[in-house]
């Protein structure tokens, strides 16, 4: 169990983190969404001790992760794949961590296996490529066996099969009743992959909740050949409307009050018949974190000029 | 063994505040650790085979110039000294820098938090090290003093306990000052460029003053502690050993502790 309260941070007098708070409980993988420069990597560097918060904290399992007498027994860490030692073998970088975990070292080949690096084993990393990088990164976290992982940008790097790989790796974590928490800046590279999600932009969590509820749309799109039908239909019913083009009725859900069910019933009443009724493909979180990375774009414009 | 992993829980379901449940990372682990560390990379055994090539190769002088140089066990035992404190304080930097260097603090100090007993680790792995770099060129001296003998040398076996002391101090006070620099700058090649350079300014700097220089030239009163030249030089050799070894050692520390790992 992951947990922060209003961490918060500044570099100088710009504010990078502000009042983060998180709580990413057991079974659970966790999506820390936001665009390049939100605050992400340095809410998790603190998150393990590496960077240090003006105010809040941060625990693991209820102690701070400084206080932990062999951390990677309970947190497998994950932060930068290319702070590796480039002149050491994947193989030697595995066996310090597991004698560091005071794991045995046989457990190594193991973890070389699982994550499909057995014949790059005994190369040096300054010649692995950044998915091999993040490979090993990956054996790496898993090395004391631990029950938290703290992944920062895991999918970077990786091709559609190895994100399809991590994802099924993580997923299997969580089952047994590990907590995963994973920053991204791409809301596709997640979506399939977490429970949970928490948007951080600017330093500050914009949205946060389970992903289901945050992809939610808050409209029904309804198409009918007979759209002045289907438009009594829908006023007889008390039901608000827009109509769309090509033959498109867009309804607000007002929090799901109004269901697809009452759409086809009102419309079976009137024997209107309809041809697709589903939700609106704009979903809101999309357009919610479209507009952030299009504001973080456009502030990072204005800051060139 | 470990396949079972797989499928099992992540945490046996009676395990109560799991994070306790192990305990901290001993000493000893952490020693043998960072030994691996030091010593495991290519570069780091390119270094170690120079550090004895050139004891040897300095070995050569007192050999090869009967004439000019002691034919004595203890100039034998002072040219080993010097040959192993050109290149070893390098191998102490690199110890404590190369992981800034190669960024692998972000995962070193995920796994020990108390970043003070990884550079305790550090430095203690450099101390053994200096130790047994003092061990090999004392074999060093033993061979170039059979080779001596083999030719005919008359040898003055003039060694005792104090110069064994004066050569021992020695090579650890080198190693050591290499240990403050890495400890102290985080960055190989700034800590390396000025182990070079800041000695030389302060030598120029006694050469223009002998009364200040005493007190701050290490390569001066280092040599006195390798020739056992402690009478009337201690105040010296404790400020130098201050200046250059406690001191940024301390700071080294401090910075250590307080500095954001990115």
């Amino acid at each position: 169990m992951i947990t922060t309260t209003a961490l918060t941070k500044s570099y100088g007098k710009t504010p990078v983190v502000r009042d983060v708070s998180l709580h990413c409980e057991p079974g659970t993988i966790t999506g820390f969404l936001g665009p390049n420069g939100a605050g992400k990597s340095t809410t998790l560097r603190m998150i393990v001790g590496l960077a240090h918060p003006d105010h809040g904290t941060s625990t693991i399992d209820g102690r701070p992760f400084v206080e932990l007498p062999n951390p990677t027994r309970v947190v497998g860490t994950l932060l930068d794949p290319s702070a590796m030692h480039a002149g050491r073998t994947g193989r030697a970088t595995l066996k310090i961590a597991a004698q560091m975990a005071g794991m045995s070292t046989d457990r190594v080949d193991h973890l070389l296996n699982l994550v499909g690096l057995t014949d790059a084993a005994d190369r040096r990393v300054g010649g692995y490529s950044l998915g091999m990088r993040q490979r090993l990164g990956i054996a790496q976290t898993l090395v004391g066996e631990p029950e938290v992982l703290i992944l920062d940008e895991p999918a970077n790097g990786l091709d559609p099969e190895g994100i399809a790989w991590m994802r099924g790796l993580l997923r299997d974590f969580a089952d047994r009743g590990g907590t995963v928490l994973l920053s991204s800046h791409l809301l596709h590279e997640v979506q399939a992959t977490v429970d949970h999600l928490v948007v951080i932009s600017r330093g500050a969590v914009v949205a946060s909740g389970p992903l289901s509820e945050l992809l939610a749309s808050s409209s029904l799109l309804v198409r009918t050949p007979d759209p002045e039908g289907l438009a009594r239909a829908l006023r007889s019913a008390g039901i608000g409307y827009r109509p769309g083009p090509d033959n498109t009725f867009t309804v607000d859900v007002h929090d799901g009050r109004i269901t697809p069910e009452m759409i086809a019933r009102a419309a079976v009443d009137q024997q209107v018949p309809l041809t697709e009724l589903r939700q609106s493909d704009s979903g809101g979180l999309e357009q919610l974190f479209f507009s952030l990375t299009a504001a973080t774009a456009d502030h990072s414009q204005e800051a060139a000029a | 063994m470990t396949s079972a992993t797989m499928t099992s829980p992540v945490r046996p379901v009676d395990a109560q505040s799991p994070g306790a449940a192990f305990p901290a990372i001993p000493f000893s682990r952490l020693l043998r650790v960072e030994w691996g560390k030091a010593t495991d990379t290519r570069a780091a055994r390119w270094l170690l085979a120079l550090v004895a090539a050139s004891t040897v190769g300095l070995m050569l002088a007192p050999l090869l110039a009967p004439s000019r140089i002691d034919q004595t066990y203890t100039s034998y035992l002072r040219f080993a000294a010097v040959g192993l404190s050109i290149l070893l304080p390098i191998v102490s930097i690199l110890t404590l820098t190369s992981e800034w260097s190669q960024r692998t603090v972000l995962t070193t100090f995920t796994q020990e938090p108390r970043r003070i007993r990884v550079i305790n680790a550090k430095v203690t792995v450099s101390l053994l090290l200096a130790g047994g770099a003092a061990v090999f060129g004392g074999l060093v001296t033993a061979a170039g003093l059979g080779v001596a003998a083999a030719t005919g040398r008359e040898l003055d076996a003039n060694l005792n306990a104090g110069v064994l002391v004066g050569y021992l101090l020695f090579v650890l006070l080198s190693v050591a000052t290499g240990v403050a620099f890495g400890a102290l700058l985080h960055n190989s090649a700034a800590a390396i460029v000025l182990y070079f350079a800041l000695p030389i300014a302060f030598a120029l700097l006694g050469r223009a003053s002998t009364s200040l220089g005493q007190w701050v030239d290490s390569g001066t009163t280092f040599d006195w502690v390798l020739n056992g030249e402690w009478s009337g030089h201690t105040p010296q050799i404790l400020a130098t050993v201050i200046l250059w070894v406690a001191l940024p050692v301390a700071a080294g520390l401090v910075r250590t502790v307080r500095r954001e790992i990115n």
